[in-house]
This record gives structure tokens, C-alpha cells and sequence, in this order.
């Protein structure tokens, strides 16, 4: 492009200055009348018919209007003139005009793009704060609610001790009951003291949360293993069932009659024994 | 071939014009776009022709190559501010994009 502009005026130079009246004169003679256009000229059609597709129609139009005029005076040039240097020169600005409004169009259309990027890096930077404000706030209270769950199941667990033993294994939580506080001799209904026990375990249970609990039922060694396997497995349901009346869902809690099995205490003496009749209620932890 | 004969007035103002123009597009940013740097150039050889006209008594001619490379550091300017505002504009737009990523984690 440059080297070619820089030959056209070396040219146009000598022409002028040495050959010039010779040359044109050829020139005329050879073309007749239909002079051909320009290179200049036919750049400047074409830059101009580029930039007017372009965005400068809507945002340069003032740019624009002047490259159209630029080369209505080329042509006007040639047509009065013909190719001459005059003509070269007047296309060669007309060419520029038009890519300076194509680039004044460009810039506008960027600048038209930038401008809604801020707008929206500000409305997202306004989600963003706001976002935040919410996840801080769900933070908060998902911990006061954890907090408040943690410290009621701390006082369901201390209320309990009080009526229950209460014991941490590997198999879970262990409530023990003693079989004396529940049930009467040989019998599976709960006594109304065992009720009054049972109802804070089912709060301590249900405030508490858990995956699931077992309950045991276990006697001393008197008697026949299938008579106590029996006992214990109606005093166990007894005791799951009346739970379930309590509020503890019915499919998390199951019943088991273990006998005479597990002794806790000696079965020889009478404290032993006594000890050994109990229902355990074993809890899953929920995690 | 009137000029040669040095009946045309120097274009002393269209001069002065040129350069100042190119200084401006110089300014602007225009050396640091390709596109808009090459139209520097062009400007800039331009002049130096154009004074070569002249010293040669070419007054006419001289101007018509000032008006040329006026138009050349008048293109350079606009593609400099062009250029300028399309790398405002992605850089904006990727500022967007980066944020949204950064909520959407």
C-alpha cells in the first residue's frame, strides 16, 4: 500500500515535470473519450462502500457523508478531467475519509460495547454483594440452628441421665432401664411409672434426632431360657410401642427379646439379678 | 504546468498542518497499532515529498500531497482511538465474565 502510493507520486512527479504534456496527450488519443478510472479512484468507491455497510452508517453518519462527498468531488474530477493527478489525489483522500469514518464507527460501537459492560459489571458487582449478604445470613442462622439443636439434645441427653443409665458404645448410644421401674414380676405392661420415664425418653429421643434404635429386652437367669426369650421380647415390644405412641417413628424402631443373654451382673445374687432384668435402647447416632 | 513556472503561493500552512497533525496522531497512540502506524508513515513520507516540491517550485502540487497526508495522520488518529476503545471494551467484557465465573462458584 505504501510503496505503491510512494511510486504513484514519483511518478506523477516526472510525468508532470518531464513527460507529462506528452503523456497525457497519448493518453487522450489512445482512450478516445471513455477515460478508464484510477486505482485511487476504484479504492475509494470501495472503502467507501465498505464503511457505509459498516457501523459508521448509524454511529459516524456525519464522518461518512463527508467521505461521500470527498469522492463525489474525485469523480466529479475525473469526469470533468479524466485520470489525471488531480483526480489521483482528491480519490487518495476521499479513500482516507472513508476509512476514517469506518474507524470513527468502530470506535463508537466499542465504546457503545464498554459502556454496557461497566453498567453490567456494577449490577453484577451489586448481585454479588448482595449474594454474599444472603449466603452470610443463611450461614448464621443454619449455625444458631445447629447450636440450638446441639444444646437441646445436650439437655435431652443430662435429663435422661437422671432416670436412665446412659452409655456410649461402639454399637451406639445405650439407654439402660431397670426391668424393676417398668414391669411387674413375669408381666410385659408397663407399669404407670414406666410411662412417665418412657415419655422423656421419646422427648430426649425425638429432639435429639437419630437413625435408628433397637430395643433389648433382657432377664435374669431364673426360669427357662424359652419362657425368659419370650418375656423379654414382649416387654421389649411393649416398650418400642409405646414409644412409637410417643412420637418416635414406627419405621425406625424395632424390637429384640435377647433372654437371659448379655448379663450385666452376677445372676447369683439378688441385686445381680435384679440388675440384669432391663430393656436397653440401643440408638443409632443420625450421622 | 503552472506551478513549475512558480506562479502558485508555497504552502507553508498546509505544511505546518501536516506535521502538527502528525504529531497529534503521534500523540494519540497511533505508533502503538500497526494500522494506525503505518498511516503515520505514510503521512510522514508524504510530507518529505511534498517538501521536495516545493524546493523544486511544485507549489501545487506540493499542497494536493499536504492535503494527502493530512488525510493519512487524520486516519492514523481515528484507527489509533479505535483500537484504544475495542481493547477498553474486551477488556471490560472479560472483567464481566470473570466476576460472573467468580459468583457462580
Amino acid at each position: 500500500m505504501m510503496r505503491r502510493s510512494t511510486r504513484f507520486v514519483s511518478i506523477c512527479v516526472s510525468g508532470l515535470y518531464a513527460a507529462g504534456p506528452a503523456l497525457i496527450a497519448a493518453s487522450l488519443m489512445a482512450c478516445g473519450g471513455a477515460a478508464v478510472p484510477p486505482q485511487e479512484l476504484l479504492d475509494a468507491r470501495s472503502a467507501y462502500a465498505e464503511a457505509a455497510k459498516g457501523p459508521a452508517a448509524d454511529l459516524a453518519p456525519a464522518q461518512l457523508d463527508t467521505a461521500k462527498q470527498s469522492l463525489q468531488t474525485a469523480q466529479d474530477n475525473f469526469d470533468k478531467d479524466g485520470p489525471d493527478q488531480k483526480t489521483k489525489d482528491l480519490a487518495y483522500v476521499a479513500q482516507r475519509r472513508a476509512q476514517l469514518a469506518a474507524a470513527e464507527g468502530g470506535r463508537e460501537k466499542a465504546e457503545r460495547m464498554r459502556a454496557a459492560s461497566d453498567k453490567d459489571l456494577k449490577n453484577t458487582q451489586a448481585q454479588g454483594l448482595e449474594n454474599y449478604a444472603k449466603t452470610k445470613e443463611a450461614l448464621a442462622s443454619e449455625k444458631a440452628a445447629r447450636v440450638e439443636a446441639e444444646r437441646k439434645a445436650a439437655i435431652a441427653l443430662a435429663s435422661l441421665a437422671e432416670i436412665a443409665k446412659v452409655k456410649e458404645e461402639s454399637r451406639g448410644v445405650v439407654i439402660t432401664l431397670s426391668g424393676s421401674v417398668l414391669f411387674a414380676t413375669g408381666k410385659s405392661d408397663l407399669l404407670p411409672i414406666a410411662k412417665e420415664k418412657l415419655n422423656q425418653v421419646a422427648k430426649a429421643l425425638t429432639d435429639q434426632g437419630f437413625k435408628a434404635i433397637v430395643v433389648q429386652g433382657y432377664t435374669d437367669s431364673v426360669g427357662s431360657a424359652t419362657d425368659n426369650e419370650a418375656l423379654s421380647m414382649r416387654r421389649a415390644q411393649s416398650v418400642r410401642d409405646y414409644l412409637v405412641t410417643r412420637g418416635v417413628p414406627s419405621e425406625k424402631a424395632t424390637a429384640e427379646g435377647k433372654g437371659a443373654s448379655n448379663p450385666v451382673a452376677d445372676n447369683k445374687t439378688a441385686d445381680g439379678r435384679a440388675e440384669n432384668r432391663r430393656v436397653e435402647i440401643v440408638v443409632t447416632p443420625e450421622k | 504546468m503552472l506551478a513549475a513556472c512558480g506562479g502558485y503561493p508555497v504552502p507553508h500552512d498546509q505544511l505546518s498542518a501536516a506535521q502538527a497533525e502528525v504529531k497529534g496522531a503521534e500523540v494519540g497512540g497511533a505508533n502503538e497499532n500497526p494500522k494506525a502506524a503505518l498511516h503515520v508513515k505514510l503521512a510522514k513520507d508524504q510530507i518529505a515529498i511534498a517538501e521536495k516540491q516545493m524546493n523544486d517550485g511544485d507549489n501545487e502540487e506540493a499542497e494536493r500531497t499536504l492535503i494527502r497526508a493530512q488525510a493519512d495522520a487524520d486516519l492514523a488518529l481515528a484507527l489509533a482511538k479505535e483500537a484504544k476503545a475495542q481493547n477498553d471494551a474486551a477488556e471490560a467484557s472479560e472483567q464481566v465474565g470473570k466476576l460472573r465465573k467468580e459468583m457462580s462458584k
